[in-house]
């Protein structure tokens, strides 16, 4: 019953991995913010597995504290995503460029 | 749970004896497959509702994950507050504003973006082989009291007072910022003509 600690740092860095990749890519709104979700999860996870390795219960709350953050990080960007498409009537960042130049 | 057993004495493992494939360590892959594949569905899924869903069997992959690591408190919070709240926002927002892009992955900027990727790419491979490599040992069970409600929150409510009531001010200001911000406003353009 060992799990090492390396196998949950590769899943955390994997899953920042790819929500950077998302971030990169995607063009839709919407998905550029479940894509920072995920690099918020794998971060978080990180914590949870150094915590977990040095029995330090710290860890969780300071996890739980990043949940509460993204929590509300999410209900602003998906406030300002509807607001953006009250007005815009798109969600597709390649043609939000107002502030651009 | 195994990992909720009393603590026997904390022992240093033995590095061989982590190249072995336990029954736990395939427990946990197959978990970290559920989060890989519904990670790489949410990126890549055309549909915003199918991408949503994906991202539900991540979050409940990454609880099995926390309960793994003697993280029960998270484990439920990640339940609670990913899979329940959140996801219910999106999947509104997504209600709202549905309609599938016809170019989900743009060409504008392809280098830029093909440089991006391999940087991600180079990043998390040299990242795997440096865990695969400099091993850290990993102690023993944790105590019994690890990662319980009665043990984080008693931190959270001695050391991180301060922070644990800034975050109430924080959600609350996230609350009434998200209903300013998406409320209709009284003067609005037509969709035909964004203002300048």
């Amino acid at each position: 019953m060992m799990i090492p600690i390396q196998d949950f740092l590769l899943l955390g860095a994997l899953r920042f991995g790819l929500g950077v990749i998302g971030v990169i890519l995607r063009r839709n709104v919407l998905i550029v913010l479940m894509s920072i979700e995920l690099m918020l999860n794998a971060a978080n996870l990180t914590l949870v597995a150094f915590g977990r390795a040095r029995h330090d219960p710290h860890a969780h709350a300071f996890a739980f504290l990043v949940m509460a953050v993204a929590a509300a990080e999410a209900a602003v960007g998906l406030a300002i995503v509807v607001g953006i498409f009250r007005n815009r009537r798109s969600v597709n960042l390649d043609e939000l460029t107002l502030m651009k130049h | 749970m195994l990992l909720l057993q009393p603590a026997v004495q904390a022992r240093l493992v033995d590095v061989s004896e982590l190249s072995t494939f336990s029954g736990a360590r395939i427990a946990f892959w197959i978990i970290a497959a559920i989060v890989l594949l519904g990670a790489l569905a949410t990126i890549t899924r055309k549909n915003p509702i199918a991408a949503v869903m994906s991202l539900v069997a991540t979050f409940f992959g990454l609880a099995a994950t926390y309960a793994l690591l003697s993280a029960h408190f998270l484990a439920a919070l990640q339940v609670l507050v990913y899979a329940g709240a959140i996801m219910v926002l999106f999947i509104f927002v997504v209600m709202v504003l549905n309609r599938d892009e016809v170019e989900p992955i743009a060409v504008r900027g392809a280098f830029t973006k093909a440089v991006g990727v391999a940087a991600v790419g180079y990043l998390v491979v040299k990242l795997g082989y440096q865990l695969s490599t400099v091993l850290a040992p990993m102690p023993g069970p944790p105590p019994p009291e690890f990662g319980t409600v009665a043990q984080v929150g008693n931190i959270l409510f001695t050391d991180y007072l301060f922070a644990f009531e800034m975050v109430s001010v924080l959600l609350l200001i996230a609350v009434i910022a998200a209903v300013v911000v998406a409320r209709a406003h009284k003067r609005e353009e037509s969709p035909e003509e964004p203002q300048t």
